[in-house]
């Protein structure tokens, strides 16, 4: 039985608790949305987080419990830079336990054997682990799939095999002890209640820092990363910077919580940055769910405790370790949290069935109002402005593709293609299967680099610069394939296409800055603009999976003209639309052509690219046979062979 | 602290070592061909052939042989156990899920490892005496025989395999293309399993050859497994002659490095030498990088 939503009387017969549980589940799920979206909207639960952790110590006597909360404070910092590196990078690392250390043997030293002042330690401790972290990210952050996994492992052994060897500096395998307490002038904090406030009120803060962060323009684009991280260097966000600053960040904040450490218990010893620990977090993580913050905390109060109340049985922890792990992944990846949310969200009665049934009518709408010559609300650069500076050639367009070859081994993709492309002007690509179309314009937007040749944009060769780059300079692109993020609302999808618009930093977004904030409203005004340029407006909040393929493709559209692109790749844009709807797009595209957009269409309707193209490249095996306007290509008896072969005779 | 002279003996203490890196890298480098999956749990497959053929054969007393082939039996079925249970059962298929609900087996293994056989490490008799036998200059222990000829023959087994039965071939073929193998109807799913029963196979082997000079502790399997993983990465990333060459050079760079720099740090050597390949040349030796598609 799904839950309440048909509660009929025959199958339940007793309404009042049917009701009741309706009653709970509505209020329930209400609390748990509200914890599920980030501040300002959700400070209520931070606030209300902050006043139970607050009333914990008042009503605890016992010191010992205090203990116990000031290492689950130690973990849930660990845990929360761990979730960020999970929920921004989609890789996990096992070597937190060593920057966790290192933050805190490194301050160790430098306060106790050098003397020195604590703040002083305290900086030089976290930028050492900054600069490591920062030199392990570099290689293997650029790798796929399960390195990073390997080399924070193979880099916790090593830092934990140097914590025992290097004695003189370490103490060795029996510790390091008389580490001097935190203190700040007259301040000290010298008991474990003392501890307790000042542990989980840094805590709280960058709690809070974090859920800014993940609800900002640049964790849109970190949870963009994680999706699809092709797509988002496509759209300008710089995916590899990205993901090293995160987790240098991440690597920080355990750091962080190393420092706090040692200067709490006075004493350290390998033992408690060994592997075994990395592991412990990362179950924490996996059990409170991979990338949610809130549920971090969750995992964390849950896993800390665990062993506590489990005193008697020490030798089981680590069997128990690997079986909630183990567990947890396979009956509820996302994990127990996030589980435990969808489940109350599944349970209420489904009040957005969407309205379906008169999507014909709306595209009918929708050729309406471009027949009757609408305007897009665009910022295009108008024709002939930016084009000031174009190539010696003078000539020169506003795209120039020069003698561009690429070869796969033995096959050669592309073989010294070569046109241009003015702004107003459709450019069309067509030619069989494989013939190299899409090829080039993963060429042109920087996804591949080919063996030969430029690609001139205003003057300036863009061969050699990543994707995000490409974007930046205004260069536009769909997909064959439609690539939204499935995990976005239909507004969120088309703010990642306004990343390149914003500057604010990670800093300013975890602080929330005033000048963040206004940036942010800015965007979003823009965005809603956009949207309802493409009719798009009273889906804002919609999840894309309940668009039409019309309306995900037109949101892919409008998703690649936010950053004002002087040039437009569309890679078969009606390709699986009905005539009526691809009017709709041709509509949109010649729109565009008005406003001044240079584009490149690959499409195999031939209806479409003789009516909207200006000039038709063709292509076949990787070499241009033959370009022109629609009616030269048509006749071209190469372009005719290659279509429909040779006719024996 | 140049021990130079000492240089024959280095090498046959890693070529010694590195055969069982090779073994262990063959373990992951199998797995990872058929399911694209990286095996935390190899490490504890090491582990539990040794443990197994000590209880064999110190507590039930069986003859060595017949120790040997239980233990490696065994650990094989706890192989196609992990497969059939827990990765098959997974309810996310994502490879970063799969991984670590390897790594969560392998902390559970250790777990029941340490409750079964304690926290002290085990040995049990070399499999040739302990009298060493001397080759040009360097005193060989028979041990070290027995692990390269052993090694040796697994190699011309798996070779033979894979090159000469259909079954060896349908494996090869999932490896190339998991997709075109189910459509010509090759079952992968029972390939899999094999997959992971002949890495643990594998695993157990190198665990029961390494025991009689190394002794074997419930927490050891992380550490073999692991420089079995940077064998693999060395040689290239699921090549199976990678895994072979990865794990040969090295012990032997690990050997030489802890005799002439410093034995405290043999353990980083390893690891140190992953992170650099993975900083020079991520694809390994004699691995291919892959090409990304959208």
């Amino acid at each position: 039985m799904s839950g309440c939503a048909g509660c009929d009387p025959e199958r339940n017969p007793d309404p009042v608790r049917c009701g009741l549980r309706q009653f709970f589940i509505s209020r329930i799920s209400k609390i748990t949305m509200s914890l599920h979206v980030a501040p300002p909207r959700n400070w209520k639960a931070l606030l209300l987080t902050a006043a139970i952790l607050w009333a914990i110590p008042l009503a605890v006597r016992n010191d010992y419990f205090l203990l116990l909360f000031n290492v689950m404070a130690l973990n849930a910092l660990v845990v929360l830079g761990l979730n960020l590196l999970i929920a921004s990078t989609g890789q996990v690392s096992l070597g937190h336990a060593a920057f966790y250390g290192l933050g805190a043997y490194l301050s160790a030293i430098a306060s106790t054997t050098l003397q020195w002042p604590l703040p002083l330690a305290f900086l030089a401790a976290l930028l050492c682990v900054a600069l490591i972290a920062f030199l392990l990210a570099i290689p293997t952050l650029r790798l796929e799939g399960n390195y990073l996994v390997m080399a924070t492992l193979g880099f916790n052994i090593i830092v934990t095999i140097l914590f025992t060897q290097m004695e003189e500096f370490t103490g060795g395998p029996s510790g390091f002890p008389g580490i001097p307490r935190l203190s700040l002038g007259p301040l000290s904090i010298s008991t474990d209640r003392h501890f307790y406030y000042f542990i989980w009120t840094l805590f709280l803060i960058l709690f809070a820092f974090t859920l800014n962060l993940t609800d900002s323009r640049v964790g849109r684009a970190l949870l963009a990363i994680h999706e699809r991280d092709l797509t988002s260097e496509t759209l300008g966000i710089p995916t590899y910077r990205y993901k090293v600053t995160t987790f240098v960040l991440s690597a920080l904040y355990a750091a962080l919580a190393g420092f706090c450490y040692a200067h709490y218990v006075t004493f350290i010893s390998p033992k408690t940055f060994d592997i075994l620990y990395s592991v412990q977090v990362l179950t924490m993580v996996v059990v409170g769910g991979m990338g949610s913050i809130w549920g971090g905390l969750a995992g964390t109060v849950v896993l800390t405790s665990l062993p506590e109340l489990l005193h008697r049985f020490e030798d089981l922890h680590v069997l128990l370790y690997g079986l909630i792990l183990m567990g947890v992944l396979i009956f509820s990846p996302q994990g127990l949290v996030p589980a435990l949310l969808s489940l109350l969200q599944r349970a209420r009665p489904d009040s957005e069935a969407a309205g379906s049934g008169n999507e014909a009518l709306l595209v009918e709408r929708a050729l309406e109002s471009l027949r009757s010559g609408r305007t897009l609300n665009l910022r295009c650069a108008p024709a002939g402005t930016g084009t000031a500076s174009s190539g010696p050639e003078g000539a020169g367009g506003l795209l120039d593709i020069r003698n561009v070859s690429l070869g796969f081994g033995g096959l050669q993709a592309l073989n010294e293609v070569g046109f241009q492309l003015n702004s107003c002007q459709v450019v069309a690509l067509i030619g069989p299967n494989g013939a190299g179309k899409t090829t080039l314009l993963n060429v042109i937007s920087g996804l591949l680099k080919p063996d030969m040749g430029q690609v001139v944009l205003d003057g300036r060769d863009m061969v050699g610069m990543p994707p995000h780059r490409v974007a930046e300079c205004g260069v536009g692109r769909t997909f064959q394939a439609v690539q939204i993020y499935q995990h976005f609302s239909v507004l969120e999808n088309l703010l990642l296409g306004y990343h390149v618009e914003g500057g604010a930093g990670f800093l300013s977004a975890g602080l929330r800055t005033p000048s963040e904030r206004r940036e942010e409203r800015r965007l979003r005004e823009r965005a809603m603009d956009l949207l309802a340029s493409f009719d798009l407006s009273d889906k804002a909040s919609l999840p894309v999976m309940q668009l039409t393929l019309l309306e995900q493709k037109l949101l892919e559209m409008a998703r690649s003209l936010a950053f004002s692109p002087r040039v437009l790749l569309l890679d078969e844009p009606v390709g699986g639309l009905n005539p009526k709807e691809s009017e709709v797009l041709v509509g949109y595209i010649t729109l565009l052509r008005r406003n001044g957009m240079g584009i490149i269409l690959v499409e195999h309707d031939m209806n479409v690219v003789m009516r909207i193209a200006d000039r038709i490249e063709v292509l076949q095996h990787g070499c241009l046979i033959a370009s022109g306007t629609p009616r030269e290509v048509q006749q071209n008896p190469k372009v005719i062979t290659a279509y429909l072969g040779v006719r024996k005779s | 602290m140049m021990n130079w002279h000492l240089a024959p003996y280095f090498f046959v203490s890693g070529i010694t070592n590195g055969s069982i890196y090779a073994l262990i890298a063959l373990g992951f480098c199998l797995i990872q061909n058929a399911t694209g999956l990286v095996n935390f749990a190899q490490g504890e497959f090491v582990m539990l052939g040794a443990m197994m053929v000590f209880t064999f054969y110190h507590i039930i007393g069986l003859p060595m042989p017949v120790a040997f082939i239980l233990a490696v039996a065994a650990v094989a079925l706890i192989g196609v156990a992990l497969e059939r249970g827990p990765i098959r059962h997974s309810r996310n298929r994502d490879i970063l899920t799969l991984v670590m609900i390897t790594v969560g087996a392998s902390i559970s293994i250790r777990g029941a490892s340490m409750m079964v056989w304690g926290k002290n490490a085990h040995i049990y008799p070399a499999f040739g005496g302990d009298s060493p036998v001397f080759i040009l200059n360097a005193a060989v222990l028979p041990q070290s025989l027995w692990i390269m000829g052993l090694t040796l023959v697994v190699l011309v087994l798996l070779y033979l395999f894979f090159h000469r039965t259909l079954l060896g071939k349908a494996v090869r073929a999932v490896a190339d293309n998991p997709h075109g193998a189910v459509l010509i109807g090759i079952s992968v799913r029972r390939l899999v399993a094999l997959a992971f029963g002949l890495s643990g196979a594998m695993g157990a082997m190198a665990g029961i050859l390494i025991t009689p000079i190394t002794s074997m502790s419930y927490d050891a399997g992380l550490m073999l497994g692991l420089k079995g993983f940077a064998a693999g990465i060395l040689g290239g990333s699921g090549s199976t002659l990678g895994a072979v060459v990865g794990g040969l050079l090295l012990g032997v760079l690990e050997s030489f490095g802890a005799g002439l720099v410093s034995s405290a740090y043999k353990d980083a050597i390893a690891f140190l030498i992953l992170l650099l390949i993975l900083f020079v040349k991520p694809a390994g030796l004699f691995g291919s990088v892959r090409v990304r598609r959208l």
